[in-house]
């Protein structure tokens, strides 16, 4: 086996260590096993590429989530010597030497924590000081990436070797390695040696911000590494802080700004930002009230002289969307340019140029571009008013004399030569009419990403700005200040009308889903309430009942005359009406006697006037108890209700009501309603007791209780019966 | 500028087929900015159209792959959705390893108005389950606002919205295999992440710093302002092929500089890292109108 792997080149042996790479990937637990494996082949005398995989592969193995804390311990002892050999074979490739420092970075706070409890064995120990030291070593004058991992690895050494508050444990498991799990008898780890070469690293770290240093690279990387110390090392925050706020990242912004200074410049003070508002915000030692609040002032205005600063450099080339008059100015923004009229001057007034102009245009005498935006529509007409007589009565004659004269030169001038209308698209240049009264700068700032607007507005604006005139004016006409009327609109046939009308009634209906019901009954105005005066859904009920009712009311005869077999607007609204009540006629039956009340009243008019148009109200009576009939329980008191509160009752009603009987549950239900009318309704008594006693012969069920009741209202009306079995038939 | 008349020849070919493409976008910059007062097209409107007529896609994006060292990307946006998930696609399809992430608290898409959004769930819900809602729900206003457009292509890059805040990072994607740009991302971590609006980088470094950076590894974090719109984000895909051509050709360099000790200063040898800025600048002139930030950050 040992011949062919010699003879097998580089990159199949990457090809091979790839896949094993795959194979621990994808099963954990072959982890330990394969790293093993590999480290004789990537060793310090292997090729470049593979020590490169291999460092690469060592630091990803050490720092994987996968792996529990014991299997990373067994793991990390077993590849130190690797790390401490790739460090340290002779040509210092940057790749291999910030993989194999980032692999170190992981493995400390391990190792650490292994000899604390293992200090009979120091040779980890000594391999991880000996890679310290190797470190601290090539720090200084190792090229930026590498020694951005030197920094890192220092953090995690400040880290592993200061005291913790302990919030970290919880929160970030595997930084949780401090100078507390320490004795100070233990007999390889000094506590008070470490902690001093802790605040040694720290300084050493903190030195390129002490520095000020232009390296954003090196800047960057420490600052972003900061936050975990500052809130679980309390030992080093105030240090961290103050150092932070003694640095200007600003400081290469005073040099000549090339595209790569802009990027750095940027890039530190947006950093050192992003540092503070997180421990601001996250660190509960820099909240208002906790011991570092003394700080928070000094950190909030650090970062607002920052922003400050920042604005300033970068006003010009960095903002985003610098204001419009600036761009236009700078950039020849054609699309925010003001479109200025042409002709405006103050004290002269010159004809307008030719091509298409607005009547604002026409009458605007002023050249502040300000003023000429204003739309003066906008101003309340009582306030127009008075600012228009004040003026008036302050102008010169002259004045006033010589605007006039200008405005008629400018009429003047259109009249001899109109321009021809213009059809789609001005003419580039131009001003374009429909862009003037649209707000296109304003629109800009309304970007708002958090609704994922697939067009924002300034998007529609612009497509509104391209697009052609809605209606092409013809300019020429409308300068001659001619006559001027509304072409009368198409004639409406039948059809057109019935299907609006259809339209006009379901859009009626639409409010009374959004319209809530009253909770509480409010007391009732009787009859001082005025019908609608409140936007609720009774009073919208009433609008629409008398719109069903009454819309018509002697347009009738005509109309149905012509449309018959067609449905009117009434007779839409009544359609939708008698829907809408059945839809929940239990609750809806109030709306039920308003109609028909209202349907009543409308057939009186009718018979008054003698028009002879169709009368409404037995008809929709007749079929709203059609409807509810077949559904109502023994419970249903509401028919009772329904009964007495309708303006007028037939036989015919009360025959349909009789079939109730039929149903003994009901037969209750229906009696007491009879009863009820009788004792009530003296006008109906008559019908009603008739209807009693149609119900004593055809129902037998229903027998007992009809007899009490005609035993009482209609004395000797059984006995009748009863003796004279032949006559019954006769009188009914 | 000679970089106008490079950009000219550039366009007349193809932007993905040539190994560089610096010159490329100066074509729509020196457009843009010389387009003057005929057209009423806003700035960033007429950089798309000239970007879009001086480079066509050829073959959808697609290109060969030349093999070789890959940077590994992640894009980040708010939902997930349209930005990142436009950059994914076209780094996927210019062969570069890549992950997409939302920041956001909820995947937002817009509704029939703007008060009422399509909310769901981030990790839980599928690109494809998101689509048949909408679908059911409206299809003519959804495909009229390219919503379905979008997330059918979504679908087909991988299952659903992922959010960055929940990512555990170095955690192996063994299992998204059938992700598009998943080759390469096994191990679940990133040398670049860029982010298409500021709030997210934000974001990103706010919860980078909060992790505690465990993983000792550094990443260049990089924002890019895209509109969140289906044509800014087609634009801004491009610029984010261009940048990662850009670094990756950086970071190839590197890889192949061997032997020689890096120790000497001023040799040139500069690594990838501290070139980042530099080529990011150089971006940026060809990109004015996408601002760019960039940090140094820890995983």
């Amino acid at each position: 086996m040992a011949a062919p792997t010699k003879t097998l080149s580089v990159a199949d042996q990457l090809d091979q260590l790839q896949a094993a790479r795959k194979l621990a990937l994808t099963t954990p637990v072959y982890y330990e096993k394969i790293v093993k494996g590999v480290l004789p082949i990537i060793g310090p005398t292997a090729p470049i590429e593979l020590r490169r995989w291999g460092a690469e592969f060592l630091a990803e193995s050490l720092a994987t989530p996968v792996l529990a804390k014991n299997e990373k311990e067994s793991l990390t002892i077993a590849v130190l010597d690797t790390i401490k050999a790739l460090l340290e074979s002779g040509d210092d490739d940057p790749i291999v030497l910030k993989a194999s420092i980032g692999a170190a970075a992981s493995a400390y706070p391990i190792v650490v924590r292994w000899i604390i409890f293992n200090s009979y064995h120091p040779d980890p120990w000594e391999q991880m000081s000996a890679i310290k030291s190797r470190v601290f070593r090539i720090w200084d004058t190792a090229p930026p990436p590498v020694k951005l991992a030197c920094i890192k690895f220092a953090q995690r050494i400040v880290l592993a070797q200061t005291v913790s508050n302990g919030q970290e444990a919880r929160l970030y498991p595997g930084l949780d390695v401090s100078l507390g799990m320490i004795t100070g008898s233990h007999p390889i780890l000094d506590p008070r040696r470490m902690e001093a070469e802790a605040t040694g690293l720290l300084d050493r770290m903190l030195g390129v911000l002490q520095d000020n240093s232009s390296d954003a690279l090196l800047v960057d990387g420490t600052l972003n590494c900061l936050s975990i110390l500052i809130r679980t090392r309390p030992s080093t925050s105030n240090r961290i802080i103050n150092c932070i706020l003694n640095f200007n990242p600003l400081k290469l912004a005073n040099s000549p700004m090339t595209p790569k200074t802009k990027v750095l410049v940027k890039s530190m003070e947006k950093t050192t930002r992003m540092l503070l508002i997180h421990i601001i915000k996250r660190d509960p030692n820099f909240q208002p009230g906790a011991p570092g609040s003394q700080q928070l002032g000094r950190i909030q205005q650090y970062i607002q002289r920052l922003e400050r600063s920042k604005t300033e450099i970068f006003d010009e080339a960095g903002r985003k969307r610098a204001l419009a008059d600036q761009s236009s100015a700078q950039y020849g923004d054609t699309k925010r340019q003001r479109t200025e009229t042409p002709a405006a001057v103050a004290v002269t007034i010159p004809p307008l140029g030719p091509g298409p102009h607005r009547y604002s245009a026409l009458y605007t005498i002023t050249n502040n571009a300000g003023l000429q935006s204003f739309d003066a529509t906008q101003v309340p007409h009582q306030l127009a008013t008075r600012i228009v007589v004040k003026t008036l009565s302050s102008i010169s004659q002259g004045v006033l004399d010589f605007a006039i004269a200008g405005i008629r030169d400018r009429l003047k001038t259109f009249q001899p030569a109109p321009t021809p209308s213009f059809a789609g698209a001005p003419p580039p240049g131009a001003i374009n009419p429909a862009t003037a009264p649209l707000g296109v700068e304003e629109g800009d700032d309304d970007y708002e990403p958090n609704f994922n607007a697939a067009e924002d507005t300034e998007q529609i604006l612009n497509k509104l700005d391209n697009a052609p005139p809605e209606v092409p004016l013809d300019h020429t006409e409308a300068l001659d200040l001619g006559p001027f009327t509304l072409p009368s609109p198409p004639l409406l046939d039948p059809d057109t009308a019935i299907r609006l009308a259809q339209a006009a009634a379901s859009r009626l209906f639409g409010p009374l889903s959004s319209l809530k019901e009253e909770g509480s009954r409010k007391p009732r105005a009787g009859i001082n309430r005025l019908a609608a005066s409140s936007y609720d859904r009774e009073s919208w009920l009433t609008v629409v009942t008398r719109l069903a009712t009454r819309s018509t009311a002697g347009l009738e005869s005509n109309f149905k005359k012509e449309e018959t077999g067609r449905l009117a607007l009434n007779d839409t609204l009544r359609e939708m009406l008698f829907v809408y009540i059945l839809e929940d006629w239990r609750r809806r039956i109030e709306v039920a006697v308003a109609w028909l009340c209202e349907e009543w009243y409308n057939d009186q008019l009718i018979k008054l006037s003698g028009s002879g148009a169709p009368l409404n109200y037995e008809k929709y009576a007749l079929r709203l108890i059609d409807g509810f009939l077949n559904y109502i329980t023994p419970q249903d008191k509401v028919l009772t209700r329904f009964l007495a509160e309708i303006p007028e009752l037939s036989r015919e009603l009360l025959g349909k009501c009789k079939t109730l009987c039929g149903d003994p549950t009901t037969v209750n239900l229906t009696l007491t309603s009879m009863l009820y009318l009788v004792m009530m309704r003296p006008p109906v008594r008559a019908i009603a007791l008739d209807t009693v006693a149609e119900i004593w012969q055809e129902y037998v069920d229903a027998r007992p209780l009809a007899a009490k009741y005609l035993t009482k209202w209609r004395p000797g009306f059984i006995e009748s019966q009863t003796i004279g079995q032949s006559s019954a038939a006769a009188s009914a | 500028m000679d970089a106008a008349a490079d950009g000219g020849a550039t366009a007349s070919t193809t932007e993905v087929s040539s190994p560089s493409t610096t010159a490329v976008a100066s074509t729509s910059t020196t457009a843009a900015a010389s387009s003057g007062p005929s057209t009423s097209e806003s700035a960033s409107a007429s950089t798309s159209a000239s970007a879009s007529l001086s480079t066509p896609p050829p073959n959808n994006g697609h290109r060969e792959d030349p093999g070789g060292f890959k940077l590994k990307f992640c894009t980040v946006c708010a939902s997930n959705q349209n930005r990142s998930m436009e950059s994914h696609l076209r780094l996927a399809l210019a062969n570069y390893p890549v992950i997409s992430f939302g920041t956001g608290s909820l995947v937002r898409l817009p509704g029939p108005t703007i008060q009422q959004p399509n909310v769901y769930k981030f990790n839980e819900t599928s690109y494809d389950s998101i689509y048949r809602e909408l679908d059911a729900k409206d299809p003519r206003l959804y495909r009229a606002n390219g919503l379905l457009n979008m997330l059918g292509r979504n679908r087909n890059i991988k299952w659903g919205p992922e959010r960055w805040q929940d990512w555990q990072i170095g955690m192996p994607r063994t299992k998204q295999q059938n992700d598009k740009g998943s080759e390469g991302m096994e191990a679940g971590v990133a040398d670049v992440v860029i982010t298409c609006e500021e709030r997210c980088w934000d974001a990103v470094i706010d919860d980078l710093l909060n992790r505690g950076s465990p993983l000792n590894r550094a990443v260049h974090v990089i924002n890019i302002d895209i509109k969140d719109n289906h044509e800014e984000a087609s634009v801004g895909g491009r610029a984010i092929v261009d940048l990662a051509d850009s670094l990756n050709k950086l970071a190839v360099e590197e890889r192949e500089k061997t032997g020689a000790s890096v120790f000497d200063a001023g040799s040139g040898r500069e690594g990838f890292d501290e070139r980042v800025p530099e080529v990011l600048g150089e971006w940026q002139e060809r990109w004015p109108n996408l601002p760019a930030t960039w940090t140094l950050a820890w995983f």
